[in-house]
């Protein structure tokens, strides 16, 4: 299996802070590879230097074994990567039509049936076309953000904490969506909620102080509970 | 220790400089001269005063003027309401320190709160309402064309007066050098290097913003004071922004944050306007001097945010310091917003 | 009533004029976080480069066009040398583009000369109409017109192309927008022409109606501009049009009936709009 995306030493600085110090993994094409690691760890600065919102200072970022450390955000999105923040990066005073539309690339018939696809999973969204992106709720919310995600033919999802803040009746929904799209993308998920990690996810990264400390596939974290405890805080 | 020697040398330098300014008039006498540094000098206290917010707090504001104009009015009203003796001066030096601190308190705790771009111009507004109330009150000051007055016996003297703008001008810069040193002084820096930290650190920054306000606004005041008594007018002129935009471009262009370079950017600003004036008669467009400075103070912005004095000990200190932080250097990130 | 009237058609004539600085203010602003002190000094460029060339060619119509392709020229040079350099330091780029405004009115005197020069309305929309013996001045309407189109074209612009909805989105949330693969350096840029191309029409349009132009024109417009973006409320662009109109009904009224309060009470009502509710009065950015 190929590898679509490789993180090498990646240090990356915010402000005069050294926040990544040391980030390394790779994501087999056609898997779901979780980032875990406790709050403060870096798991949300490692998506954004991959998204080039923080610029790596060492190390590199290959995406199809190009390297895209220091290119601008734009072009990195349009090389076919999707974004899902982890405060959803909805626009609060455009309706769901039209945060959709703003992500659209092309308007063609593939778009389209993307769109259908992704909207028959999230009926909420059709149901609230017009509302204001603002307006919805948390849940809702985060249906849009990974729905405009995956409007386009992206061959990454980089989809941060989709669980947070979520009713556990919602987090069922939005990690069923993203079990179904793992068929059609390759997908990168920071998760904190181990359970839904576990079942959705392929193999791991553990992170923690801004390194990459511990990786392997998701079955053999779910026997080791030492290092669950360890790193994760949980049992 | 680098930086005590250094400031030990630099204080023999400044005090060599003060004494050749003192002497200059017994043996060089020319009365076109001593009336052009005279004005070097005021200004040099505006310019420091202005440097107080830019510099050392990282403000900007857009009506610094307004201090400037009570200073210069308070005292052409004293002196022509009332006699033009040195009590009346005196109390008219008073009233403009109570003005001043009053209007920079008041003005300050509305206006700091807000962000720069809001802060500036709100300035703006306040020094413009002021200007309003100089126009309309005529009453008092004679409306836009202003008034002339006579000053104290000990003013009239031109030398005496180049003095005793000289020693106003070493007063102001050693009591504002003591005053950004002071630990006050090191907060208002911290602040300027990073606003949030400094609050998270426990320290009002509001508060302190508005003594650094009040501290500027007075000696912007007595600057007035002086720009009025050497003119023996004063009208409405003085609260323009053309004020305030020369403290602000005589702080850029010597150097912001050092105290010395807006005295040298005063010099350098005043010199050049009057020789650039002089070759007017020469080419037209020394006339539009203004417009070098404009050129020269978008690339300083640019390129040496740090002024002459601020490139120059930067150049000295490399090796040794960590260069000082450039005018206002926010936290600089991709669209932070 | 004819008082009351004429009043308020020269306060709409002067709103607009205002609306047309203010809006590219109020937009740049919104989606680059950037305030253009240098604004008026594009107003008044449009105002010369327009004036002249309207008297060269004697066609007004060229003139006007000729207005918005120098606004457009320099906003773009503005965006690209002046500004980009200092994106996101807000003291410096206060300090820049002030120091540009200074060069841009300077620069006018150097190439005009620094008297002032004056404007005459084209004969076809000088004079007036007469209704029941109200006069009403055809210019004045003409400005309303051309205010009023300009407000509908920007509208369609933002609300219904993709451009506009990516400007729109940028205002809220910049990052996201380039997440999604915008450049949004391009779309700053794009902004900028646009709001440098309305203030040099507004400055253009200022010069017949006022029958004279001159250097500091642009900082006197720009000082109503910036009461109206902050009464409006900064990045809001329909806030910005119901300010201008205020301020300029507000002026024209205040000017007739207490001519020594109008600057002022249009100051103070930003400062109140400022202390009491720095997001403006007709919302705020999202
Ligand atoms: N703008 C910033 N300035 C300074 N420090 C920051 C900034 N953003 C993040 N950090 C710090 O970087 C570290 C990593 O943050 P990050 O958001 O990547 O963690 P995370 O693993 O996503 O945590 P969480 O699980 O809470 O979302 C944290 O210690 C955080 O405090
Ligand atoms: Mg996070």
């Amino acid at each position: 299996m190929s590898t679509l995306l490789k993180l090498e030493q990646v240090e990356t600085f915010i402000g005069q802070y050294h926040i990544l110090q040391g980030i390394s993994f790779e994501v087999p094409k056609g898997e779901v590879t979780v980032l875990l690691g406790r709050n403060g760890a870096g798991k949300t600065t490692t998506l954004r230097t991959i998204m080039g919102l923080n610029t790596a200072s060492k190390g590199s970022v290959l995406f199809k074994e190009e390297e895209i450390k220091s290119l601008p955000t734009y072009s990195i999105a349009n090389k076919g990567i999707g974004y899902v923040p982890e405060d959803q990066g909805i626009f609060a005073g455009l309706t769901v039509e039209e945060n959709i539309k703003v992500a659209v690339k092309k308007e063609n018939d593939e778009t389209q049936q993307r769109l259908d696809w992704i909207l028959d999973l999230f009926p909420d969204l059709k149901k609230f076309w017009k509302k204001p992106g603002g307006l919805l709720s948390g849940g809702q919310k985060q249906m849009l953000s990974i729905a405009r995600a995956y409007v386009n033919d992206n061959e990454l999802l980089l989809i941060d904490e989709p669980s947070k803040g979520l009713a556990p009746i919602v987090v069922e929904k939005v990690m069923e969506s993203i079990q179904q799209m793992k068929d059609k993308t390759t997908i990168i998920l920071v998760e904190q909620n181990f359970m839904m990690a576990s079942t959705i996810g392929d193999s791991f990264y553990i992170i923690d102080d801004g390194r990459t400390v511990s990786n392997g596939s998701m079955n053999l974290l779910r026997e080791d509970e030492e290092m669950r405890r360890k790193y994760l805080g949980i049992a | 220790m680098m930086t005590r020697m250094f400031s030990n040398r630099m204080n023999i330098i400044y005090l060599l400089v003060a004494g050749f300014l003192a002497l200059l008039p017994f043996v060089y006498d020319s009365r076109s001269l001593l009336i052009l540094l005279s004005q070097v000098f005021i200004f040099a206290v505006l310019a420091m005063s202005y440097d107080i917010l830019l510099g050392y707090t990282g403000i900007v504001s857009f009506g610094h003027a307004m201090f400037f104009g009570i200073g210069a009015y308070t005292v052409g009203v004293f002196m022509k309401r009332f006699e033009p003796e040195t009590s009346y001066f005196l109390l008219a030096v008073l009233v403009t320190i109570l003005l001043t601190a009053v209007v920079s308190y008041i003005v300050g705790l509305l206006t700091l709160r807000l962000k720069s771009h809001f802060y500036a111009m709100l300035t703006m507004a306040f020094a413009g309402l002021f200007l309003v109330l100089a126009e309309k009150w005529r009453s008092v000051t004679y409306g836009n064309d202003g008034f002339t007055f006579r000053v104290p016996e000990f003013l009239k003297d031109r030398t005496d007066f180049y003095l005793i703008c000289l020693v106003s001008m070493v007063i102001v810069f050693i009591l504002l050098k003591r005053f950004t040193n002071s630990p006050l002084g090191r907060v208002l820096q911290a602040i300027r290097e990073n606003e949030q930290r400094t609050e998270s650190l426990g320290y009002s920054v509001l508060q302190y913003k508005v003594i650094a306000s009040v501290v500027s606004g007075v000696i912007a005041g007595i600057a007035g004071i002086l720009y009025a008594v050497s003119l023996r007018f004063v009208n409405t002129s003085v609260f323009t922004m053309d004020i305030t935009l020369d403290a602000l471009l005589m702080t850029i262009i010597g150097g912001v944050g050092t105290l010395v370079g807006a005295i040298i950017g005063a010099g350098i600003i005043e010199f050049s306007h009057h020789w650039l004036t002089e070759l007017a008669k020469v080419h037209w467009i020394f006339e539009r001097w203004i417009i070098f400075f404009g050129i020269i103070y978008i690339l300083a912005v640019m390129f040496f945010p740090m002024g002459i004095v601020g490139s120059l000990q930067k150049l000295k200190f490399r090796k040794k310091k960590k260069a000082s932080v450039p005018v206002g250097s926010e936290t600089v990130s991709q669209g932070d917003s | 009533m004819d008082v009351l009237i004429n009043l308020s058609l020269n306060g709409l004539a002067t709103g607009m004029l205002i609306f047309l600085l203010a809006a590219g203010l109020t937009l740049i602003f919104g989606l680059m976080d950037v305030l253009n002190f240098a604004h008026g000094g594009l107003f008044a460029w449009g105002a010369y480069s327009g004036i002249w060339i309207y008297t060269t060619t004697g066609s007004f119509l060229v003139g006007i066009l000729g207005a918005i392709l120098t606004g457009m020229i320099l906003g773009i040079i503005t965006e690209r040398w002046i500004i980009k350099p200092v994106y996101g330091n807000h003291v410096q780029q206060i300090l820049i583009t002030l120091g540009l405004m200074l060069v841009l009115s300077e620069m006018l005197k150097v190439v005009w000369g620094p008297n002032q020069i004056s404007a005459v309305t084209p004969d076809y929309l000088s004079g007036s109409w007469e209704f029941g013996g109200i006069i009403i001045i055809k210019y004045r309407v003409f400005i309303i017109a051309v205010g009023f189109a300009v407000f509908l074209a920007v509208q369609y612009l933002l609300k219904k192309t993709k451009i506009g909805l990516v400007v729109r989105a940028g205002v809220m949330n910049k990052e996201m927008v380039q997440s999604l693969g915008v450049n949004i350096q391009r779309v700053f840029m794009f902004v900028f022409m646009i709001g440098a191309g309305m203030a040099a029409l507004g400055g253009m349009l200022l010069g017949p109606y006022s029958g004279v132009i001159y250097a500091d024109m642009g900082m006197e417009f720009a000082i109503l501009a910036f009461i109206v973006v902050v009464i409006g409320g900064m990045g809001s662009f329909t806030g910005s049009v119901m300010a201008a109109i205020l301020v300029g009904l507000s002026g024209s009224f205040m000017a007739y009936y207490v001519p020594d309060l109008a600057l002022a009470a249009n100051m103070l009502l930003m400062a109140v709009v400022l202390i009491f509710r720095p997001q403006g009065l007709f919302g705020a950015k999202g």
